[in-house]
């Protein structure tokens, strides 16, 4: 029953473009917001796992989304195929998201999340100093998406043709979220965060846990980053705009934290203000402060938790 | 390379440093809050005074009280939409609520004061003082003399009066501090007004060293993190102490090493302190001492 709605929801998901081509006109504005939906929503799903599940704030995701894109971009503009560049944009999130998880093993609360902070602000400068990565120019010239296997023919070239491919990838990276919070290392990380005691005296390694869910949680982020990359066909210092991460942090506070569609949802919402309801580079970022302030203090549980608080309510309503 | 010179370019940015620093260090010595919209304010603070001067042509000595009074509003206001998160102690809600105001801030100066880098012209940064080889500015002395006022009032204020006993109080334990019959929302919001007005108040005699922008927001005030955490979280005198230090060692890394990567540098520094020293992190320590 439940696989039959997510399917119906993943075909339907399919579908949205023509749909919604049919009723704004075919546009490539559409094509684009549903790409940078599908792209931001799955850079977020890498911090909801820290977020939601761990209970911590990292703002090292920014790091790990910008490592995805600069991997695709150095090594695609090198001449490397682009399954081999998502390769490198894995591992180049893993070792970076290893090394900082050893840094802040022992760290919570305001700690964790300035250490990150200091992680983001290093890998920002280095990479706007560093002539390797670029430097304050970026890497320019990154040809199209071709994930050709032997006779099959897979390129995209332009947003419409990328739509299946980051469609996919945010499909995965769902399937992925939903198979972590149902598996040993999702239920243990849940503990740790919710009941750190009991975690200790089930015989749980707090901190060998929390790495290996930081480990999980990066290459999410990097391999948004990764198709982010082709995408634009540019990557460049200002990928570690604080916009990247108040994106990513109002995108799964604004719905309700631990809710599979939450981050995709947020993400949406945001995307299609900034896409269609434009007021200019201030007023977006206005809107986006404001939304994620009033989020928090007005609805601190999500948007979902409105919908929730009015059927507690009504008693006749047994299932909520 | 010039010791003496790079020795007091050190004691300038350190002081810099600290008093842009102290009001969150109060902020997290006391209420152990994050404000990750700092760098905003900061940017706010400096864009009311050059805005108080050129709209209504006030001299930069009466523009430095607008500007402290509309940042002590500007913290007071954001505590109180804020109060419901800070008494239920909901930390990591609060530290991304501060990040949203910055955006907030950001959004709204930009819509104000244009997207155009302006100048807060302060009329000392025109009077240069030679010192044997040395050079300097009134504005860098006004700076250092301020600084020092500053971190002497904070810590006779929390030490010896009764309203800095209640700030500690509501840094031991906000609960029994209400119990104790002070209201604590009341403390919480005139800790949110010191920080901003703190914050603002550096700014006016900072920002007149460079260009000001909207959008400079965090990187003008990213030392704040590593001074409040070198200082031992919410220890004023630490704060000042990691500040100096901090800006000996940008000056003397800038000379020697390469000015492009002082920042990164910085960090590195706090990154390492932060592993090999985690128990400085400790909560509630040394704090107001």
């Amino acid at each position: 029953m439940q696989f039959g709605i997510a399917a119906g929801l993943a075909v339907a998901g399919y579908a949205l473009p023509w749909l919604l081509a049919w009723l704004l006109g075919a546009s490539a504005l559409v094509y684009g917001t549903l790409v940078a939906i599908a792209i931001f929503a799955t850079m977020a799903y890498g911090l909801d796992i820290i977020l939601s599940d761990l209970g911590e704030i990292s703002l090292a995701h920014t790091a790990f989304f910008a490592a995805g894109a600069y991997a695709a971009a150095l090594l695609s503009v090198a001449g490397l195929g682009a399954w081999l560049t998502l390769g490198g944009a894995v591992a180049a999130s893993l070792v970076l998201a290893g090394a900082l998880g050893l840094i802040t093993l022992r760290m919570r609360e305001f700690a964790f999340s300035l250490v990150t902070y200091a992680a983001a602000v290093v890998c920002a400068s280095v990479a706007a100093n560093w002539d390797v990565l670029g430097g304050s120019d970026g890497v320019v010239g990154i040809p199209t998406l071709d994930l050709s296997i032997g006779p099959l023919t897979l390129e995209a070239g332009n947003n419409r043709q990328l739509w299946p491919y980051t469609y996919v990838l945010l499909l995965a990276t769902i399937y992925f979220v939903a198979r972590f919070r149902r598996s040993r290392l999702g239920q243990a990380a849940l503990m740790v965060h919710m009941n750190p005691r009991l975690a200790v005296m089930s015989g749980l390694n707090a901190n060998r846990i929390r790495l290996l869910v930081f480990l999980v949680s990066a290459p999410i982020s990097a391999v948004a980053g990764w198709l982010y990359a082709y995408q634009r066909a540019y990557v460049g210092p200002d990928l570690f705009d604080t916009y990247f991460l108040v994106l990513m942090l109002t995108a799964v506070i604004l719905v309700g934290r631990r809710l599979l569609l939450a981050p995709l949802l947020g993400t949406a919402l945001l995307l299609v203000q900034k896409s269609f309801f434009s007021l200019g580079a201030y007023g977006d970022k206005l809107v986006l402060g404001a939304v994620l302030v009033a989020a928090l203090c007005l609805f601190p549980n999500g948007l979902a938790s409105i919908r929730l608080r009015r059927s507690k309510m009504l008693p006749q309503d047994g299932t909520g | 390379m010039n010791v003496a010179q790079q020795l007091v370019n050190g004691v300038t940015i350190g002081h810099a440093y600290a008093l842009v620093a102290v009001g969150w260090t109060l902020l997290l010595g006391a209420a152990r809050l994050v404000n990750f919209g700092h760098g905003q304010m900061y940017m706010v603070g400096a864009f009311v005074a050059w805005w108080a001067m050129q709209a209504t042509g006030l001299p930069y000595v009466l523009a430095i009280p607008v500007a402290v009074l509309v940042g002590a509003t500007l913290g007071a206001a954001m505590q109180r939409l804020m109060l419901r998160l800070t008494l239920q102690q909901n930390l990591v809600s609060l530290m991304i609520a501060t990040l949203g105001f910055g955006q907030l801030l950001e959004g709204a100066a930009g819509f104000a004061f244009g997207a155009r880098p302006q100048r807060l012209v302060s009329p000392l940064e025109a009077m240069p003082l030679r010192w044997g080889q040395v050079w300097f500015t009134a504005q860098d002395v006004l700076l250092v003399v301020c600084t020092i006022a500053v971190f002497l009032a904070l810590r006779w204020v929390l030490g010896r009066t009764v309203l800095g006993s209640w700030v500690r109080m509501v840094a031991e334990d906000p609960k029994l501090t209400q119990l104790g019959g002070v209201d604590v929302a009341w403390v919480y919001m005139g800790i949110f007004a010191f920080e901003g007005a703190a914050v603002a108040f550096a700014a006016t005699l900072v920002a007149p060293r460079t260009p000001i922008l909207t959008s400079m927001g965090f990187d003008q005030v990213i030392i704040t993190f590593v001074v409040v955490v070198l200082g031992g979280i919410g220890s004023v005198g630490g704060s000042y102490l990691a500040g100096l230090g901090l800006g000996l060692f940008t000056a003397f890394f800038g000379a020697l090493v390469s000015p492009a990567y002082t920042t990164a540098a910085i960090f590195v520094v706090l990154i390492a302190v932060m592993v090999l020293r985690p128990g400085d992190l400790a909560s509630g320590r040394g704090f107001a001492r």
